[in-house]
């Protein structure tokens, strides 16, 4: 997701795809496949349900690639929209979770090495996640973990650069208050 | 130093500096898409991908330039088989040179065509 000079490398490859090229498909998928898994898995918390967005993300942009207009848009923000999109989906459609009832990340053992702490910082940090409004936790996602600028961001949420500010600023308070409590878990000194 | 917290308040957050922390090892734990999940993807791509355009006799006729172009070529191609076989006065016969005749057009008592020496 740190390719931001390459707006037309997507597209062009989407081109050849349409075109009948069977080579574009594996590289357009080996290149946006793991951004869209890794944005649907921070999104949603759910290794599966984010699989199955991903596959459906994916096959969304198959079937628009023969219609796609070059310059439109870039081909990433398009289908951060569309993967932010199904997210709301599902988690609409979850029933509703307590915070009491969200999972508390793994204690790491008092000699556990340092890949073991990284992995219940992440493992902390969603948790946290979890808890925040979905509006806020995509903001948040894309912003501080995909690395996206506010105007995308505002493209794909369809809102405006001000109110991802807000989004963003709101989701980060949360979640300071969400991992105080983990502290332990982030293994920081945090004074 | 927490201007205008208190010891409470401070145990309830945590710092932007830990907050940075915890994104950035987000970034780089991201679990790996599971080949499975990619394997669905790239048989979905083959599924629905259009296929590739072939050169059928269709296209054959628009790179010749369509109805016009092709009436074009066939007609250039009847008259040039036309003077070949009889060839205006004021042209050689090219056909007669190639073959080692001696006979000339410009020798030629007859008409446009000359066949009026085949029929006497």
């Amino acid at each position: 997701m740190h390719e931001r000079n390459e707006p037309d490398a997507d597209a062009a490859l989407l081109a050849r795809y349409a075109a009948g090229d069977p080579a574009a498909a594996a590289l357009l998928a080996q290149r946006l496949g793991p951004r869209v898994y890794a944005q649907a898995s921070r999104i949603l918390g759910d290794a599966t349900e984010a699989e199955d967005v991903t596959q459906d993300a994916m096959m969304r942009l198959w079937r628009v690639a023969p219609d796609w207009q070059t310059g439109q848009a870039k081909v990433t923000t398009w289908l951060y929209r569309v993967v932010a999109n199904l997210c709301t989906d599902r988690l609409r459609k979850r029933p509703a979770t307590s915070l009491d009832a969200i999972a508390e990340p793994a204690d790491p053992a008092p000699s556990a090495a340092q890949h073991l702490q990284n992995v219940a910082r992440a493992d902390a940090l969603q948790t946290a996640l979890d808890t925040l409004p979905e509006r806020q936790r995509m903001a948040v996602v894309l912003r501080h973990i995909e690395g996206l600028a506010n105007p995308e961001i505002a493209a794909i949420l369809d809102v405006g650069v001000e109110a991802v500010e807000s989004l963003t600023a709101r989701g980060k308070k949360a979640l300071k208050g969400a991992l105080a409590g983990q502290r332990d878990a982030l293994g920081y000194d945090d004074e | 130093m927490h201007w205008g917290t208190t010891m409470s308040d401070v145990d309830k957050t945590i710092s932007d500096d830990a907050l940075e922390a915890c994104f950035e090892q987000a970034r780089v734990t991201q679990a790996p898409l599971p080949e499975a999940a990619m394997a669905r993807i790239l048989a979905d791509a083959a599924a629905v991908q259009p296929r590739a355009p072939r050169m059928a006799w269709r296209a054959w006729v628009r790179a010749l330039g369509g109805a016009p172009g092709i009436g074009g070529l066939i007609t250039a191609t009847c008259v040039g088989f036309w003077i070949g076989i009889a060839p205006p006065q004021m042209l050689p016969d090219v056909g007669g040179i190639v073959l080692g005749a001696e006979v000339s057009a410009f020798d030629l008592d007859a008409d446009g065509f000359g066949w009026d020496l085949e029929e006497g």
